[in-house]
């Protein structure tokens, strides 16, 4: 990918409509980052059990969007969710994770404590008041914890961050951080039906699809 | 062996102990000269047989100007439980360590220098345990106060 993002821009551009191009390259790339977000295993304390635990199990199932290979190590992880009180002992071992990850790096910051030091924020000695004092911050998720939904919703977020904010012109720049906060009057019939539609543009085969793709089904079945 | 009954057995060996009132579990305040003698004397005594030192931690009583230190004792043999309640100054809070009769004491004691500022004489490894080494201060203590903490408006 650094041979790609690095040199490509340069040999397409040039060329007669090398900037379609390198446009089109921009959308395949991102599209490959969005889905294959490479979590790192870092959680300080409950958010984690949400987002770490309840996302990844069976129920909620974090693996729907490309990002549950949770890594050990920051080398091989692309997105550092900060689940968890930030202190002051552990924010020197959180900027260093956040240095060791590869570029692009992408980070959420999930429930109260990691936005503004949540509980902790008056009268303690060594809360840090959001994560965002230490490493920058792309997508903010509140709640205390965050449900899976709304953690799914900020992975959402971000998905469509990456989809539409960067270029391989520009590699670094990024679109501003976004409350990734459940809008006004949204219930959970409609993030079913936004995941739906989401899950549905990928490879799921729907029954009028198949049957208007080839000449493998009866045309009775467009009855259904 | 009962609370009344282990109140008694022990005030026998260290007549000095009194009974902590408001206490959920028996209690004895015990002078700090006299704390390291009874703690051997609760480990090895064949009916009290206090083994394990559940954990160790302060009180700071700011108006009485005074630091009150527990220590909550268990017997896994007999199944009962004590705790031992030493208070010192608040401006020259010094006590015996109890690291040679329960070995845990050891970090528990470290982590009562840690955030209220105990000293333990014959420590053997008086250092911090939670916060940086550098770190000015004792958080726990009432009067702490640092440039990082922020109050809250009203």
């Amino acid at each position: 990918m650094g041979v790609i993002t690095d040199k490509l821009p340069g040999v397409l551009e040039p060329l007669p409509g090398g900037s379609v191009l390198v446009t089109a390259v921009d959308q395949l790339i991102n599209w490959s980052r969005s889905n294959s977000l490479w979590p790192l295993t870092f959680g300080t304390s409950c958010c984690a059990i949400e987002v770490m635990m309840a996302t990844g199990a069976a129920r909620h199932d974090l693996a729907r969007f490309g990002a549950e290979v949770a890594r050990p190590s920051p080398r091989q992880a692309d997105l550092l969710v900060i689940a968890g009180t930030i202190v002051k002992r552990m924010a020197p071992r959180l900027r260093t994770l956040y240095e060791q990850m590869a570029e692009p790096r992408y980070v959420m910051a999930t429930g109260s404590c990691a936005i503004c030091g949540g509980p902790f924020m008056y009268h303690s000695y060594t809360t840090i008041r959001g994560a965002d004092e230490i490493i920058p911050v792309d997508v903010y998720v509140p709640g205390c914890p965050p449900r899976p939904e709304a953690f799914f919703y900020g992975l959402l977020t971000l998905q469509k961050m990456i989809k539409e904010g960067e270029s391989i012109r520009h590699p670094g720049e990024r679109r501003r951080p976004v409350l990734a906060a459940l809008p006004e009057g949204m219930t959970l019939d409609d993030i079913r039906k936004e995941m739906q539609d989401l899950l549905s543009h990928d490879a799921n085969v729907t029954m009028a699809d198949a049957v208007a793709d080839g000449a493998h089904y009866s045309a009775e079945l467009k009855d259904f | 062996m009962d609370a009344p009954n282990l109140i008694a057995a022990v005030q026998a060996l260290q007549p000095d102990a009194t009974v902590r009132a408001q206490s959920d579990r028996p209690t004895l305040i015990v002078p700090a000269h006299a704390l390291v003698a009874l703690a051997t004397q609760l480990r090895d005594d064949p009916d009290l047989r206090f083994d394990l030192l559940e954990t160790h931690t302060a009180i700071d009583w700011l108006e009485e100007d005074r630091f009150e230190l527990l220590y909550l004792l268990t017997s896994v043999p007999h199944g009962h439980h004590l705790t031992l309640s030493v208070s010192i100054d608040r401006d020259a809070p010094l006590v015996p360590t109890v690291c040679q009769v329960w070995p845990i004491a050891e970090w528990l004691e470290r982590e009562a220098y840690d955030l209220f500022g105990i000293l333990y004489d014959d420590h053997p490894d008086l250092r911090r345990l939670f916060l940086e080494d550098d770190w000015v201060g004792f958080p726990l203590r009432k009067d702490y106060e640092d440039d990082f903490m922020l109050e809250r408006p009203e």
